[in-house]
């Protein structure tokens, strides 16, 4: 159990040391950043503004309702280098987000990576929750094996 | 270790990071990892009793200052970002991230409110709270550190500074006198500056009580600068433009302190098309300060901002503030 935290966790604190810039306008103390779960749905807007960046997509929930979450993520100049523009999420299509959720459990987190509906990741992150390659690698295996919370697959359920 | 213990390793991790952007050469020195060799602080000749007799000081040994013509005047065009600094070595004791306050640098109700504000970085991984998530100016000295872009236009009557969070931008008046008829402080104060060759020295005075950043220590309304600003080049191609500063502030500080901030050209930025753009944060920041920390207004929750909703004038045609996709959330109109 412990060398099977270490292991993520290391990757996790190097993928932080290893990603852009998290040098936002506010605290990131809204966010549970020891948790990362993925979450997929129709983009509603992304919205590409300063200070932060937020992208709201629409959730099918299991009883057939719909739920607006919200993710926030850097502001433009931070994430134009890594190839994430104004029209990179566009409205009503797929896409799967990773995110670290609000500790107040509303529908929100920090937001992590992004796989678009044709497979591309980008990376909109600031520090609210970890976008780099390396999250994404770990995350494509523990997608493949039907996990959706970081908590779970750290643990082998 | 317990959970709680690895997220805030985590969290200082990403703090390291964010003290020192720019990790890809990565300095042996406790904070201010940057791009080219390691930074060094040059200290004034002498003390100075206040920004104004160093700035003189400066400006005598410059022999009153090289006067440049617009074919003359150093260029430094395009968009630069940061890229290190060595302010938090002033404030914070070996070995870095992880060290104590330094007793006997701030006075001592300056130290206390910075013990704690070090205390919540240390122990919760976060500052609370920051002043920025209001929309308040960056202000100066922060403006310093700032990420995202910065833009330094010279002409020969005046220096432009600016940073694209506001956009914050400083006026650096060339050959002038220190003015202030509007009877109180501001954000970015007053700068004068001469040219010594190709340096820019400059003196800031006037200033409004801001910060560092959140994790550093606050300033008064008495804090003043001297700058030195020199385009520097380096083996292997480093380019970085560089500042050496002394901060001067009677309320918070002891004695002056001395740091040195650099940049460097952003061509991933201009490559990426970067632009900058009138920062919406007063129409668009979402981020409130709420029961002692921070949270997030969500969209259809008393006092949310909608960026890109509609103008005051929905009914008019062409009053979406999203001209090109035209989306809504919840609770508004169409």
């Amino acid at each position: 159990m412990k060398t099977a935290l270490r292991v993520p966790l290391a990757v996790l604190v190097a993928a932080f040391l290893m990603s852009a810039v998290a040098f936002a306008h506010h605290s990131f103390a809204m966010f549970d950043r020891s948790v990362e779960k993925v979450i997929t749905g129709t983009v509603t807007r992304w919205q590409f503004n300063s200070p932060h960046s937020w992208l709201y997509i629409t959730v099918k929930n299991p009883d057939g309702t719909e739920t607006l979450w919200s993710f926030e993520g850097a502001a433009p100049p931070q994430i134009l280098p890594r190839g994430v523009t104004g029209t990179s999420f566009v409205p009503g299509t797929t896409v799967t987000v990773s995110y670290c959720p609000m500790k107040d459990g509303r529908p929100a987190g920090g937001l992590g990576w992004v796989r678009l509906a044709n497979g591309m990741y980008l990376n909109p992150a600031d520090g609210g929750c970890d976008g780099s390659d390396k999250a994404i690698e770990k995350w494509k295996a523990w997608m493949a094996a039907g996990y959706t919370s970081s908590a779970d697959a750290l643990k082998g359920k | 270790m317990s959970l709680n213990r690895r997220v805030r390793c985590l969290a200082m991790a990403a703090f390291v990071l964010v003290s020192a952007p720019s990790m890809l050469f990565a300095q042996p020195g406790a904070f201010g990892g940057g791009y080219g060799p390691p930074l060094k602080v040059v200290p004034p000749p002498r003390a100075f009793a206040s920004s104004e007799e160093h700035y003189k000081y400066l400006l005598a040994q410059a022999k009153g200052g090289t006067k440049h013509t617009i074919s003359s005047v150093p260029r430094w065009d395009g968009l630069w970002v940061t890229a290190g600094n060595t302010h938090m070595d002033i404030f914070i004791d070996p070995p870095g991230f992880s060290g104590k306050v330094r007793e006997g640098v701030l006075t001592p109700l300056y130290e206390k409110a910075y013990k704690e504000r070090w205390r919540q970085q240390t122990e919760l991984g976060e500052v609370q709270y920051d002043r920025l998530t209001h929309c308040e100016p960056v202000g100066y000295p922060r403006w310093l550190l700032e990420p995202y872009s910065h833009e330094f236009v010279n002409l020969p009557q005046e220096s432009y500074f600016i940073n694209d969070f506001g956009p914050a931008i400083r006026r650096i008046y060339i050959g002038q006198e220190h003015k202030n008829v509007y009877g109180t402080h501001s954000w970015f104060g007053d700068t004068i500056g001469f040219w010594d060759g190709q340096k820019l020295v400059t003196n800031t005075k006037y200033l409004l009580p801001a910060d560092f950043t959140r994790w550093s220590p606050m300033t008064s309304n008495q804090f003043e600068s001297v700058e030195t600003w020199e385009l520097k080049q380096y083996p292997g191609g480093v380019e970085r433009l560089e500042v050496q500063v002394t901060f001067y502030d009677r309320y918070a500080f002891v004695k002056p302190v001395n740091a040195v901030y650099a940049w460097k050209r952003g061509t991933d930025l201009e490559k990426a098309g970067h632009r900058v753009q009138h920062w919406e944060c007063e129409t668009s920041n979402n981020d409130v300060f709420d029961k002692g920390t921070t949270t997030s207004k969500l969209p259809g929750e008393q006092g949310f901002k909608d960026a890109r909703g509609s103008t005051l004038f929905p009914d008019l045609p062409g009053q979406s503030r999203d001209p090109i996709y035209n989306t809504t959330l919840p609770g508004e109109k169409k």
